[in-house]
């Protein structure tokens, strides 16, 4: 008999597989498809180039950032912490405004240089996608490895405390083992969200130049309505995130039982360090903070939000980011209760939640609106397949954070559960619950502030009919009303923030 | 000799306050119930929590302002006390240079290290192809080539079969008596050394409550605390 995550992840596999077969069916011109060879070698050298740039740029300032943190305690530390979150999980269409104000010609650093004498340069292009994706990135690796370093045994700063380590020993000893474990798994996983990223690109990318994947798929549908290349780079999309997503499967360490007596044992180095840290702080915070503070700006312009299609937008961004974030932790729960079958455990859930990473939502969408479309009214297929869409896009960050959690668990207690005939429902409440109530709560949280903040279905389904905050924020940019556009990404960035504030209670609550 | 006086330690949920001598040269096995503050004073001793008040000697040098690295005091934990990374030779060779940048002389000494220990067939293998026992002679090679005259072990065998942690113990006394160490070692299962150690120190409650001979303590009519914690 099949289990519930091996049924889950066939049921995934074979929606999307439905849904880009959908899409290709849909077109009639496979002819098309030929000329597009030098189009494609194009497309896939620049979204790789400014994918491994803005990789590169996030793993070295973000194993910086980290270390940092690791060595130092101070008043603010909490506050830089909840900031990282909050750039980690804001929405991708208000990290660009940010940019935009801060680094823009009429942004802060514009007007400055104009004041100073000199003509600013245009923030649009590669360098402007490059910095948002390391504002964006840069915290996702620094809050993974500052985790993965203070799981270390505590004993082990003791030992090099008591060997007369130096600096460079520590980094040598105790660091470099961790971030060699580490980075390979972090570095695939930035490189998939740069490649396949769309707003960013959307926004600051200055012209097809620098396309992704991404752009040239909603290119294809929402401007010329050519299914067959929109289904022909969504297959070449998931072929290439496939195999990086196997590629990060493979380089994901093991979980490790490393509990140490002491984990906050202090470290020989702290005093050597304590210059270049508080450098590698206030770089980091000067790149962080401007973009998301710059938001602050809506403050005076709260009023202009008083409208009934502010209103409505809210209400409909809260019901689809509440369902698709009770939808990804259900499809995260069901993946990952695979885990409780060690050691056979089968690399099938793996795959179906990795998977969602490569999928294109826009081609994703797209099969399935074509597949769905003679069955039932296309106007209300927008309210079921944002969420759909939105819960599946956010599985594979929902599943990373349950599925070790579940894991553990298994390790821990699977044999005692199983020899007591703990089974099913009593498993869940009596076992697991404990292990998995502060990753539920994180996986929850991110996955609703994700799907709050998107700006990628929406921008295919979006309208009058169905208009959610972040398609607000983008009409508005687009109109110029920066005023408002400002009150706006300040209400998604305090949703966003509220929403890791609250995970980071609830995680240190039942940690 | 080693001396602490008043050796106080203060956390929001725990106070400690040690009083004891231990004669240079001596085995001192240090037993008591779990969270009664031994691994504390151990690491007190070693430079790892910084006491509030007291005086902490040994052979006459005071302790309390030198850092970790720089007190004669060498340490052992019950777990992860190598550098999962690095060979068995290389994680005894931290303990000349953390660098590893060793000269011939330096590695004969860590062969010779290896070598007492009986672990010289051992010496490219990881911490993860070695046993429990292997890893915890290699940390006792490091400690031993270090040359620190004062050894600190913290429960290093708990983890060790009964069999192997009874010659461990008795590797350690022969090890000492050899190098002339002065050692403090806590213990589980304080009868594996009553042949053993030279004194006992029973420490509760965040103080070494009673201190001295297996026998004097384990006697009718020795401290009702120690006879206690022992079920006698």
């Amino acid at each position: 008999m099949l289990r519930p995550a091996t049924l889950t992840a066939l049921a995934i596999l074979a929606l999307a597989c439905g849904s880009l077969l959908g899409l290709a069916r849909a077109g009639s011109d496979i002819a098309t498809l030929a000329t597009l060879g030098p189009y494609l070698t194009r497309l896939i050298a620049s979204a790789g180039l400014q994918a491994a740039l803005s990789t590169l740029l996030s793993l070295v300032l973000g194993t910086g950032l980290a270390l940092a943190l690791l060595r130092r305690r101070f008043p603010g530390r909490e506050l830089l912490l909840a900031l990282l979150t909050t750039a980690a999980v804001a929405p991708t269409i208000v990290i660009a405004f940010g940019i935009v104000a801060i680094y823009g010609r009429s942004g802060l650093l514009g007007s400055l240089a104009r004041s100073l004498g000199a003509e600013p340069p245009s923030i649009y292009g590669l360098h402007g996608i490059v910095i948002a994706h390391v504002v964006m990135n840069m915290p996702l690796v620094t809050r993974a490895l500052l985790h993965a370093f203070e799981r270390e045994p505590g004993e082990r700063r003791r030992l090099a405390s008591a060997l007369g380590f130096s600096a460079a020993d520590c980094f040598r000893h105790l660091d470099w083992p961790v971030i060699r474990r580490e980075a390979p798994a972090l570095a695939v996983l930035v490189f998939l969200l740069c490649f396949t990223s769309f707003a960013i690109v959307l926004s600051l990318g200055g012209g097809p130049a620098n396309a992704t994947l991404e752009v040239a798929i909603y290119e294809a549908i929402r401007f010329e309505a050519d299914f067959v290349r929109a289904a022909a780079l969504a297959g070449l999309q998931l072929l290439i995130c496939l195999a990086l997503a196997a590629a990060m499967t493979a380089l994901t360490p093991k979980s490790r039982e490393e509990a140490g007596a002491e984990r906050n044992a202090t470290r020989p180095d702290l005093f050597a360090l304590r210059r270049l840290d508080g450098l590698v702080l206030i770089l980091a915070a000067a790149l962080i903070a401007p973009p998301l503070f710059s938001v602050a700006g809506g403050l005076g312009a709260m009023t202009t939000l008083a409208s009934a299609e502010f209103v409505r937008a809210a209400v409909t961004s809260a019901v689809i980011a509440v369902s698709a974030g009770l939808l990804a932790c259900l499809l995260a729960l069901l993946l990952a209760s695979g885990a409780r079958r060690l050691p056979q455990r089968s690399r099938l859930p793996d795959l179906a939640a990795f998977a969602m990473l490569g999928l294109p939502p826009f081609a994703f969408v797209a099969g399935l609106y074509v597949l769905l479309r003679g069955f039932t009214d296309p106007a209300s297929l927008g309210l079921v397949l944002v969420p759909l869409v939105n819960a599946l896009m956010a599985l594979p960050y929902a599943y990373r954070l349950l599925a070790p959690a579940l894991a553990t668990s298994a390790q821990r207690h699977g044999r005692l559960a199983e020899s007591l005939d703990i089974a099913g429902w009593n498993r869940l409440r009596l076992v697991e619950w404990p292990a998995l109530r502060g990753a539920l709560g994180a996986a929850f949280a991110f996955a609703t502030a994700l799907s709050l903040g998107d700006f990628g279905v929406i921008a295919l389904f979006g309208g009058p009919e169905l208009t959610t905050l972040p398609y607000l924020l983008a009409n508005r940019l687009g109109a110029y009303r920066i005023e408002e556009a400002s009150a706006l990404a300040l209400v998604l960035v305090l949703s966003a923030g509220g929403l890791a504030f609250l995970t980071q209670r609830w995680s240190a609550r039942h940690a | 000799m080693l001396e602490f006086a008043g050796l106080a330690l203060r956390y929001p949920d725990f106070e400690a306050c040690y009083d004891l001598t231990v004669p240079a040269g001596a085995l001192c096995a240090v037993i008591g119930p779990s969270g009664g503050g031994k691994t504390t004073l151990l690491h007190a001793i070693a430079g790892f929590e910084r006491p509030s008040a007291g005086r902490l000697h040994f052979n006459g040098q005071d302790l309390l302002p030198l850092a970790p690295a720089a007190r004669p005091v060498s340490i052992l934990f019950q777990d992860h006390n190598l550098f999962p990374h690095l060979t068995a030779a290389e994680n005894v060779g931290l303990g000349l240079k953390p660098s590893l940048r060793l000269d011939v002389d330096e590695r004969e000494r860590v062969a010779a290290a290896l070598a007492e220990v009986n672990l010289t067939e051992f010496a490219s293998r990881r911490p993860a192809e070695l046993s429990g026992g292997q890893r915890q002679r290699v940390a006792l090679a490091r400690a031993l080539l270090r040359g620190k005259p004062l050894m600190l072990l913290d429960e290093p065998f708990g983890a060790l079969d009964p069999g192997l942690r009874r010659e461990m113990i008795d590797r350690v006394d022969t090890l000492r008596r050899s190098h002339g160490l002065t050692v403090l070692m806590t213990l589980h299962t304080p009868e594996e050394a009553a042949q053993t150690a030279d004194l006992f120190a029973f420490v509760a409650n965040g103080r070494v409550e009673a201190a001295g001979p297996w026998d004097r303590l384990t006697a009718p009519g020795g401290p009702e605390p120690v006879r206690r914690f022992l079920g006698r």
